[in-house]
């Protein structure tokens, strides 16, 4: 089989969650995540929903400042703020401009956008939704979207929001929306997560956490486990001459406890990504797309 | 700032996600408690081997337990859930049984109030609260949430209060809708009744609206005591003796982070202690046969130490507490305490400094 017939093969769902705990990487598995599927030949649009800006230098474009910016043939970037885009979203349901000029400036709404949960999720996930419809970004027919989800909450809300929305809110277009995202999000062919991990203590706690998670409350489980920043491997007889020789090989020997705690609870798709000194750049997202191509050759996912 | 000295009484661990907050909270209260005094460390999420060391299981998400015996000082850590505490906050101060069953069986505190935004906030500074007024302790280690506004913990009480004594909440709070579950409107509304009807739907549907104005109105009663209780916790946060341990990652990447939290700490006019730069990687000295690990060992000291002499440029030298990177994160008693006493010492040096300066 040649490359190319297995990349179409390794057809992911047209919405990927990229999840993980703050720290392990999630940007920058996004970023290779999204050059991977632009370079397959799919029109991909990163959201980045981080606030402060960190995706842009990865691809080497200028911040999106809430735009959308071309960073590359197929692929665009997109810094997405929960709040505007839930303004956005009700100004567009409520069409009178004079009107929804006046409930967005009221403290009622102010303070039910800002306290209510739920509503935001739903919003990002919306505007995800509307791009690969075609309602939104119509020329660039978006067919894929890599969304690189918030640190908090295991990024698990983004996924239960629609159908908590759903159960709350039963009338309006805000519970249609809900019943709609929840049926979206609901379908593994559609939307798939992507967990992301470092072998270490804290992360994988919340990894483990994760995956209970997904499991008890959605019955599911992500497309892929990403476990990166890993120690490089300590060549055979090697002797520790001094302190930093031992830092090295006592912290890959976290990396391989924890590592196995990862394999005792997860025998899906998994890849593993070794630390390199590399600053935040497009080189960095380069390299590590192809270490990630080159995995998931030998996975099935 | 100085263990063996009874003051601070409160010290509040601020940073970003992912510094060490934790585990630098934990081992000062270990120090602490050796020192000889009633310690308790208020934590939000410890990772499952820290857990196990202070014996924080699901009990402590109830009340407090007691982590260490043999100290001079007792001990003591508590776990804070944003559920169970408000469970337990609406149990103690609703007026009466009806009262607090009605706020309980609401479909909207049962499906949405665990996740509401500032909950966690709020139950911080109710459990503060408890913890200062009732809880016996001569010094209280409060860990701060990981949020991204990671300030908003310390805004919670004001912004709380604000919103009590805004008029959102006496929106909430009048009865909007009727025995019938129709909106009520004065007479003056006239025809525009149908029409706010209408797209009160339109936004958020009319049920979930009749929920949240049951759940506030049940509600109100608990608000009051909590604006005394919220007044009383800023005024602990201000207080001149409480300080603020500010953790802060090496990296050079994370220097904005730092220096955005010292500054909105002095704004905010809280006191500010010293800033604990954690974690950092050694400096790898030349050597002939680099390995890969060594050279990556070698790129991470290299960005650490920038990221350091910079923040030594911005800060005063005193106030900089640097911890190296260990090669084992402290998870035992025993090597909590090593890390809480080496950290002593910088904060001794910079009490010495601050009384010497004021």
């Amino acid at each position: 089989m040649t490359n190319a017939e297995q990349r179409v093969l390794r057809r992911w769902p047209s919405l990927l969650l990229v999840t993980g705990k703050g720290g392990v990487g999630k940007t920058t598995l996004s970023c290779v995540l999204a050059t991977s599927c632009s370079d397959a030949g799919r029109n991909t649009l990163l959201l980045e929903l981080d606030p402060r800006e960190s995706a842009h230098r990865m691809l080497g474009i200028p911040p999106s400042g809430g735009e959308v910016e071309r960073a590359g043939h197929r692929l665009w970037l997109r810094n997405l703020q929960p709040r505007t885009e839930l303004d956005a979203l009700v100004e567009d349901r409520l069409k009178i401009s004079a009107i929804s000029r006046r409930v967005l400036q009221s403290p009622v709404y102010r303070h039910f956008a800002e306290g209510c949960p739920g509503l935001k999720e739903l919003a990002v996930l919306g505007h995800a939704l509307r791009c690969l419809r075609g309602e939104l970004m119509r020329e660039e027919e978006i067919d894929q979207v890599v969304l690189d989800a918030p640190a908090t909450g295991h990024g698990l809300s983004l996924l239960a929001a629609p159908e908590l929305v759903a159960e709350a809110i039963e009338s309006g277009p805000f519970g249609r929306l809900a019943g709609e995202l929840a049926e979206f999000v609901g379908d593994p062919e559609r939307c798939g997560v992507v967990a992301v991990t470092a072998a270490e203590e804290m992360p994988v706690d919340e990894t483990l956490e994760l995956l209970d998670a997904l499991e008890e409350r959605m019955d599911r489980a992500p497309e892929l486990l990403v476990v990166n920043g890993l120690y490089p491997e300590i060549p055979e007889g090697f002797e520790p001459r001094d302190e930093i020789d031992r830092l090295w090989i006592r912290r890959r020997k976290v990396n391989r406890r924890e590592s196995r705690r990862l394999s005792r609870r997860w025998s899906g798709p998994r890849i593993d990504l070794e630390r390199r000194p590399i600053d935040r750049s497009p080189e960095l997202i380069e390299g590590l797309r192809r270490r990630l191509e080159a995995q998931l050759e030998g996975v099935a996912v | 700032m100085r263990f063996r000295d009874p003051d601070p009484p409160l010290i509040v661990v601020v940073g970003s996600g992912g510094v060490g907050k934790t585990t630098l909270g934990a081992a000062l209260g270990v120090v602490s408690a050796e020192a000889g005094h009633d310690t308790l460390v208020m934590t939000f999420d410890p990772s499952h081997r820290l857990k196990d060391t202070l014996g924080v299981g699901e009990e402590a998400k109830e009340r407090d337990v007691e982590v260490m015996a043999g100290t001079e000082g007792r001990l003591s850590a508590g776990l804070l859930d944003p559920r169970r505490t408000f469970d337990r906050l609406v149990a103690r101060y609703a007026p009466d049984e009806e009262a607090r069953d009605r706020i309980l069986e609401n479909r909207y505190y049962d499906q949405l109030a665990g996740s509401l935004a500032g909950i966690l906030e709020y139950m911080a500074v109710e459990k503060l609260y408890e913890a200062h007024r009732e809880g016996g302790y001569r010094r209280i280690l409060l860990d701060t949430p990981p949020t991204r506004q990671a300030l908003d913990f310390l805004e919670a009480p004001s912004r709380i209060v604000g919103f009590l004594e805004s008029g959102a909440l006496r929106i909430a709070l009048k009865p909007w809708f009727d025995e019938e579950g129709k909106l009520q409107a004065g007479p003056s509304w006239g025809f525009l009744r149908g029409r706010l009807e209408r797209w009160l739907d339109e936004i958020v549907g009319l049920d979930l609206l009749r929920d949240m104005a049951e759940f506030f109105r049940a509600f109100g009663p608990l608000f009051d005591g909590f604006r005394q209780r919220a007044r009383e916790v800023e005024t602990l946060l201000r207080s001149e003796k409480t300080r603020f341990l500010l953790v802060a990652g090496p990296n050079e990447e994370r220097i904005p982070d730092t220096l955005f939290f010292a500054r909105k700490l002095r704004e905010a006019q809280y006191h500010l202690g010293p800033v604990v730069v954690n974690r950092i990687h050694p400096r790898v000295s030349e050597c002939p046969e680099a390995t890969s690990g060594r050279r990556l060992l070698s790129w991470e000291g290299e960005q650490d130490h920038r990221g350091l002499e910079q923040l030594r440029e911005l800060l005063p030298e005193e106030q900089l507490v640097t911890v190296p990177f260990l090669s084992r994160e402290p998870t035992d008693l025993e090597s909590l305490g090593e890390l809480g006493a080496g950290i002593e010492e910088a904060l001794t040096r910079f009490s010495a400094s601050e009384k010497g300066g004021s």
